[in-house]
């Protein structure tokens, strides 16, 4: 049986290795149907968490992106720094919701920050998709500017809807790979 | 020069103040239907909108004696994690004695949350607590228009979105279209991030109101249902008859007429025949009769001579019945013992008649010398006279009998056939009856028909006369009523003569006399004995 399961991993890293190296370039996905199901599914756990009475709460205070868009300064930002704002804020999303996964008790709640957590990083998915580089994150989050502080659990999850109705849509809407598809 | 510069620019000046003053009362306007949308939808004060991405209006309403001066109201807003800011105020006067306070801003922070206060006095009269990008009240979309596509129960509607940047795929339409009589509510057709729309189902040769209203879908933007635009009328088509279901019909209808005139050709025949049946008519028989005698009898009688009018074809013809038919169902009359001492006194004047009747027959029997092969003398004449004389002196005991226990006979008076005499002889007592029936007439109508009686005598007795006659009794019994009567109850099963009088007694069946093959010259005694027969 070991050795039956050994030889299988064997294999698939012989495949991986023999896979070329320059992985083939992703179709961009500019359909922002996939955005709005992840939306609708944080403010289902916003919700949830609302309504959530006991072992509902943050264990410490967590680093959350701004979620404000004022259209005159989002404008008049370029396209890199748009992709750089939206991407250090899913980071720290990441890190804030993986902390709430931690702290909450509540079951039902654990789905929802699961599923959080996954749309986080099929969002990521798709920005790759769209010629967006790779976020490196920062080795200490404390650099990072325009942050929120936040401590409450439903607080985390309000900006979380925020920021994927505000910075991250519009920055798919903005996406250049998507705009050369569109007339 | 300076003059006309100075004119075209006073000129454009006024146009651009006009166009100014015109959008000013046109915004005017708009603000005021929203402001009233508001008032009815909106609960909370005070009651918020957003017009675009960048501008944020809010209000709320005050009784005019209570409302006291703008200074008295301060308006504050707070976004999260911010300082809270001032908004300046405008009193607008409202329908109703009230008052609107207005706050706009034109500057806004989106997908954050912010806080409102309202103060009168230092003191909070309305509080509350919002995201900007949830609360927009747009304007309705402009330039709606309404085309006609290629079908006739289909129109295409049209409209320009709202100006708004990194909206439009967040959008909602409503497209309403109501007729005029408006038999039934308008109907709704829901659009969701397209600008057109095919209305489908019109009905045909109406008059449709369309209007469009937009909303946005509530993902990532929210908002109010704007004002409906300006309605714009449209008459669909009238109604016409599919052309392919014309064609079928025609076509169709075609076949079958053609269907229905062919039938009627290859029957036309039988069609005719029932629609105008034919008249029979003898004129087949009595050659020359109509064409060349036209209709006079006796003239044709006298010309025919009887010897060209009896055909061999026509004498031997399956009409002659056999003697084996004649006699099949008939019983035969007892043989009458001859009473010629009776003789002289009732059939005198037959008797007379006879002789040179009889006398005549030779002459006559001489010159058809080509028919006597068919006019045999018959040997048994006399025995035949004397069988008559008989039958006068005892009319009702042949007749009788032999019409009371004979059904479906035929009679046959003559010697026109060619079998032994013991046929003869049973035909003959057959025949008696109706000779007896001949002779007990009247003796007026025996004077009044004398030759012809004499002629069918001799006929008789010469054998000339065959006439055939079948009795026919339907299950009845026929009684004759005495000699003062003449009765004929005869049937018929080929060409016959019937006699009108005998028609009266039809409720002893169908009484007919067949006389096929008298002579010419007899047979004007056959049609004669109409009046000659009373019953």
């Amino acid at each position: 049986m070991l050795q039956k399961t050994g030889l299988l991993a064997l294999l698939l890293m012989v495949l991986e290795w023999t896979r070329p190296g320059l992985p083939s370039p992703l179709r961009p996905i500019c359909d922002l149907r996939v955005l709005n199901h992840f939306i609708k599914e944080a403010r289902d756990a916003e919700d949830a968490m609302k309504s959530c009475r006991e072992g509902c709460s943050l264990s410490e205070s967590v680093t959350v992106p701004q979620t404000t868009v004022d259209f005159e300064i989002w404008e008049n930002k370029n396209g890199s720094e748009q992709a750089q704002e939206v991407q250090s804020g899913l980071y720290l999303l990441q890190q804030a919701l993986s902390l709430l996964r931690a702290s909450v008790t509540n079951t039902a709640l654990h789905s929802h920050i699961d599923n959080s957590l996954r749309n986080l990083l099929s969002i990521n998915a798709v920005l790759r998709s769209l010629n967006i580089q790779e976020y490196t994150p920062p080795a200490s989050v404390a650099e990072l500017e325009g942050t929120w502080r936040v401590s409450t659990a439903t607080d985390l999850l309000q900006v979380h809807v925020n920021f994927l109705r505000g910075k991250v849509q519009l920055l798919l809407l903005d996406a250049k790979a998507c705009q050369q598809d569109v007339s | 020069m300076k003059c006309a510069h100075l004119s075209r620019l006073v000129a454009v000046w006024g146009i651009l103040c006009a166009v100014w003053k015109a959008s000013i009362v046109q915004g005017a306007r708009d603000f005021e239907k929203k402001v009233s949308m508001l008032l009815r939808e909106e609960p909370q004060n005070p009651k918020c909108f957003a017009e675009g991405r960048k501008d944020f209006t809010c209000f709320w309403e005050e009784d005019e004696e209570r409302a006291g001066s703008v200074d008295q109201y301060s308006f504050t807003y707070t976004y999260q994690k911010e300082n809270s800011s001032t908004c300046p105020l405008r009193a607008l006067p409202a329908s109703g004695g009230k008052r609107l306070f207005v706050c706009r801003l034109n500057r806004t922070q989106m997908f954050v949350q912010m806080d409102i206060q309202v103060h009168r006095l230092g003191t909070l009269i309305h509080n509350r607590s919002l995201l900007i990008e949830l609360f927009f009240l747009l304007d309705p979309p402009a330039n709606v228009t309404v085309s006609r596509t290629g079908q006739r129960d289909q129109v295409n509607v049209s409209w320009v979105p709202p100006p708004l940047k990194y909206m439009d795929d967040s959008m909602m339409y409503e497209v309403s279209y109501t007729t005029d009589d408006d038999s039934h509510l308008g109907q709704v057709e829901v659009v969701r991030a397209s600008s057109e729309l095919i209305l489908r189902g019109l009905q045909p040769d109406k008059k449709y109101k369309i209007r469009v209203r937009v909303k946005l879908d509530g993902i990532s933007y929210n908002g109010y249902w704007s004002a409906w635009s300006d309605p714009v009328t449209m008459e669909t088509l009238p109604a016409e008859l599919d052309a392919l279901i014309t064609c079928l019909t025609l076509i169709i209808s075609f076949i079958l007429v053609v269907l229905s005139l062919s039938m009627l050709l290859s029957h036309r025949r039988f069609v005719i025949k029932k629609v105008w049946p034919t008249i029979p008519t003898p004129d087949s028989k009595f050659r020359g009769l109509f064409t060349v005698y036209g209709g006079d009898f006796q003239e044709w009688l006298g010309q025919t001579n009887g010897g060209a009018w009896l055909t061999p074809a026509f004498f031997y013809s399956e009409e002659c019945p056999s003697p084996l038919e004649v006699l099949s169902e008939l019983s035969p009359c007892p043989p009458l013992p001859p009473k010629t001492s009776r003789a002289p006194t009732t059939g005198s004047a037959e008797h007379e008649a006879v002789k040179p009747a009889s006398d005549d027959r030779e002459p006559l029997e001489s010159g058809d010398s080509a028919q006597t092969q068919r006019w045999r003398a018959a040997p048994h004449d006399s025995w035949l006279m004397d069988r008559l004389r008989a039958l006068q002196q005892n009319p009702e005991l042949c007749s009788q009998s032999s019409l009371l226990e004979s059904q479906d006979a035929y009679v046959t008076l003559s010697a026109n056939d060619h079998t032994g005499d013991h046929h003869l002889a049973g035909v003959l007592e057959e025949a008696l009856p109706l000779q007896a029936l001949f002779a007990s007439r009247k003796t007026q109508a025996l004077c009044e028909s004398h030759s012809d009686l004499g002629s069918v005598q001799q006929s008789s007795g010469s054998g000339r006369l065959s006439s055939q006659s079948s009795f026919e009794y339907p299950g009845q019994v026929w009684m004759p009523k005495g000699p003062g009567y003449a009765y004929m109850a005869v049937a018929d099963s080929g060409v016959s003569m019937d006699y009108s009088p005998m028609s009266r007694a039809d409720d002893f069946g169908k009484l007919v006399i067949y006389a096929n093959e008298i002579p010419a010259h007899r047979r004007a005694f056959s049609s004669r004995h109409n009046p000659i027969h009373d019953v």
